[in-house]
């Protein structure tokens, strides 16, 4: 072949900046939406991806890809195993394609955003690619959605949920709305790219990956690692962004835009992949605990990562480690506890085994959650199934939209045995904002403006948006009778807890 | 007691329809989440205290261009991912091909010195105008207030990085091919400076700095890239009497992505007719950017040698696209 290879002509797509002419240049490139740090042009052409990729090249690879993951037999092996599957797998893949398919798609935009607006040639051309990759992840997840909804009609909130006022969708939209879609296109590069993808994609598609594949789901876990592929190659564009913004003199803005993208992603994949890895995959085919996983992949790795391009770790880091082990416990009970406000089937995955595995790989559970669900299961073995659900609605954060449940060894808490619910709030002009923990009032005091027009689900109740009545509720969430979740296993887990005695009996 | 499970035929949200949804539908409609409240596209502070629920506001609840649910519009080609990166790399494999030939037969050597000439002052510097068109179509992506016309934008957004990726690869080729010229090094400066450049570049750039999501549509898709590369195909055919056969067949096989935008911006505009008043202002806005295109060919084709009437075709062929837009009724 008498072709030119990448390197000999690559330089040349690259170097695509001119100055313009017949508008200013701020016009075409507003410093709010390209670069408010005031970093010269020049310095942005020194960005320099590490792994480059051609258009040609990049169709090639793609379409290989979804050969493999679109395949009739692949088809046919998926529907058959979804039929055979467990309520913990069903609610499982509930709980990754609800949310996914339109979060996934409209990352699309925030790549265009920076292909828009950045002055960077070579970041303009990788985020091209980045919006085709976010368009095949929210187009491959919605068909693999919909292949389960002939049988199984909580996957509609697949393709439903994108515009509903469901508490959850609010959480997931409000945290990807403020990383990758209200800033500048440098800022939303370094929070997304480094912050979210680099950090945090791994745990969704590589660890439940792995739980996929020893469950026997062979076509989500290829799916998921393809995903994983293109989040890979994309997500080298903060890296370069930080190292310029370092040596321009923007290394505590870096530093910032790292720390709030950070927290503000791990809240959701605290709750999204926590409870799929730790409560919702069956426990025989659990390879890693959250915890595991995070250790390895993101303390460890994002500790280096961040060590080595000149950062420092974020100041909430102890903290943070504390919430790795429990925060997402926490979540679980009120996602279970509260379970006609979502669609899916939430299960409790707190059988007699599954807690004996919990106390193991988080030492205290028992003496902790544990006692949680004792008055859960309790109330369920005596028949009082409407003392499993409270009467109150919960405390929502202001910013993560997440329930406010405190984290064991904080707060009021003294000895890491048991915990409180504690509340951080902000009184801010004229109204008092609650938060889940230090770091997301720390978020929210950092840019008021930007965060104190938002009212929560529980805001909206108390001012009247929410209509009154049984079902107002509801309706406002979208959820008609049907789509309000019940538990996945009918209780029927609670037998689990009757079989020691029984043992014990003979 | 298992729960009871029960299925559905399809999303409730296209079940009205009554019919069998295609696998496009299934894939991309209802994806958008920026117009469910007018002031707060996105899920943060309403406008005006976020800037960007602000921005969003003007740019397209504020827009004359008005529909009240363009998440209805629908892609006449149907255009997925899976199916997209099929096509493209089938004609990426066509062009590798057609690159792979000619570079065997030194094709580039064989090339007058009068040809050169015009492919370093008209050719190679199109990679600048692929960037800007590339530019537009991104923000078409982000601004757009449906999922299916961010689809159809994304893709827009591919191609138009397809072609100036292959730009580049001509202009290295060619300067190899000959070194004593400016190929690879003049590109930017002939954009910034030669005349026949200019009208495209003020078109392209008052483009990029068109905010409303309406009108840099109106702009970008149905003015500024219909003239841009039927002038492009103007450059391919006179290329073939040059003995450049290369850059005809290449030309010619980026008018099929060109056509593929032309049909999902006459798809837009058909969609955007069934809201009274749009008619009026999308042909205000044809008119307001027409005259700038009609300079940026005249001066472009007016620099191609035996031009044989080339920006007459060429603007033939964009006005006859407006025509075919049922405006005029």
């Amino acid at each position: 072949m008498a072709l030119l290879e990448m390197h000999e002509w690559y330089d040349l797509a690259r170097d695509t900046n001119w100055t313009p002419g017949y508008v200013a240049e701020d016009e075409i490139f507003p410093p709010e939406l390209s670069d408010p740090f005031g970093i010269s042009v020049e310095q942005w052409e020194t960005f320099d991806e590490p792994y480059k990729v051609c258009y040609r090249d990049y169709v090639e690879t793609q379409r290989d890809k979804d050969i493999g993951a679109y395949s009739v037999k692949s088809a046919l092996a998926r529907a058959d195993f979804f039929k055979k599957a467990s309520p913990h797998w069903k609610a499982l893949l509930a709980l990754h394609f609800s949310p996914i398919g339109f979060a996934e798609f409209h990352s699309a935009s925030a790549f265009a955003r920076m292909t828009r607006f950045s002055r960077a040639p070579g970041m303009r051309n990788m985020a091209t690619f980045g919006t085709l990759d976010e368009m095949r992840h929210g187009q491959i997840q919605m068909y693999f959605a919909y292949e389960f909804i002939k049988q199984d009609r909580v996957f509609d909130w697949a393709h439903k949920s994108s515009k509903t006022e469901n508490w959850i969708i609010i959480s997931l939209r409000h945290a990807l709305d403020d990383v990758e879609h209200t800033r500048d296109a440098i800022s939303a590069a370094i929070m997304t790219n480094f912050a979210f993808e680099q950090c945090f994609t791994n745990l969704q598609f590589i660890g439940l990956s792995a739980d996929a594949a020893k469950a026997g789901d062979h076509t989500f876990a290829t799916m998921l690692q393809s995903i994983q592929t293109d989040e890979a190659r994309h997500a080298q564009i903060g890296t370069p962004l930080i190292q310029i913004m370092i040596e321009n003199g923007r290394k505590a803005e870096a530093q910032q835009l790292v720390d709030v993208g950070f927290w503000r992603i791990w809240k959701q994949f605290s709750a999204l992949s926590g409870i799929s890895m730790d409560y919702y995959t069956p426990l025989e085919f659990r390879e890693h605990s959250l915890k595991e996983f995070m250790h390895e992949w993101v303390v460890d790795q994002f500790g280096r990562n961040i060590k080595a391009l000149g950062l420092d770790l974020p100041w909430y880091w102890d903290y943070f480690l504390h919430d790795i082990e429990t925060f997402h416990h926490c979540q679980q009970i009120g996602i279970y506890v509260y379970r006609a406000t979502q669609w899916w089937r939430p299960i409790a995955c707190t059988s007699p085994a599954e807690r004996d595995w919990l106390e193991e790989k988080y030492p205290g559970w028992n003496d902790t959650y544990g006692k949680c669900w004792d008055v859960v299961a309790d109330n369920i073995r005596e028949g009082r199934f409407e003392r499993t659900v409270p009467v109150v609605p919960p405390l929502i954060c202001n910013m993560c939209g997440l329930e406010v449940t405190g984290v064991a060894g904080v707060g009021r808490q003294v000895d890491g045995r048991t915990w409180n619910a504690t509340n951080f709030h902000l009184d801010h002009e004229g109204r008092r904002y609650h938060f889940c923990s230090e770091p997301c009032k720390w978020v929210f005091e950092l840019e008021p403006a930007r965060y104190q027009g938002h009212r929560s689900i529980i805001d909206r109740v108390l001012d009247g948006t929410v209509p009154p009545g049984p079902d107002g509720f509801y309706e406002y969430m979208g959820q008609s009778f049907e789509e309000r979740g019940v538990c996945g296993y009918d209780y029927q887990w609670i037998d689990g807890y009757d079989m020691p005695r029984a043992a014990a009996a003979e | 007691m298992a729960v009871e499970v029960k299925g559905m035929k399809t999303w409730s949200g296209l079940a009205k329809k009554r019919r069998r949804p295609s696998e496009y539908e299934v894939v991309t409609t209802n994806l958008q989440t920026r117009t469910r409240h007018p002031d707060q596209a996105y899920e943060l502070s309403p406008a005006p205290l976020l800037e960007m629920n602000e921005f969003y506001k003007r740019h397209v609840s504020e827009s004359p261009l008005q529909h009240p649910d363009w998440e209805g519009f629908r892609d006449p080609d149907e255009m997925i991912y899976r199916v997209y990166t099929r096509i493209q790399d089938q004609q990426e494999q066509y062009v590798d091909g057609l690159l792979d030939e000619h570079n065997e037969i030194g094709h580039d050597a064989t090339l007058s010195d009068a040809w050169l000439d015009v492919l370093e002052r008209l050719y190679t510097p199109r990679r600048f105008l692929q960037m800007a068109l590339q530019m537009g179509a991104a923000y078409l992506v982000q601004i757009a207030p449906a999922s299916t016309i961010t689809a159809c934008a994304g893709f827009q957004d591919g191609d138009e990085f397809r072609w100036l990726s292959r730009c580049a690869y001509r202009a290295r080729e060619l300067q190899r091919a000959h070194p004593e010229r400016g190929f690879g090094e003049t590109e930017r400066r002939t954009w910034e400076e030669e005349p026949a450049w200019q009208g495209f570049r003020e078109l392209l750039e008052k483009t990029l700095a068109t905010y409303d999501w309406g009108e840099h549509f109106v702009a970008l898709n149905l003015v500024a890239k219909p003239a841009a590369d039927e002038a492009h195909r103007q450059l391919g055919r006179i290329g073939r009497r040059f003995d450049d056969g290369l850059l005809g067949l290449m030309a010619d096989n980026q008018m099929r992505d060109s056509e593929r935008s032309r049909r999902w911006s006459a798809g837009l505009v058909a969609f955007s007719l069934e809201n009274e008043g749009n008619a009026a202002v999308l042909s205000g806005w044809i008119e307001k950017w027409v005259p700038l295109a009609r300079q940026a060919v005249t001066a472009y084709c007016g620099a191609l040698p035996e031009q044989d009437d080339a920006a007459n075709a060429a603007l033939g062929a964009v006005e006859s696209f407006h025509r075919s837009l049922g405006l005029d009724a």
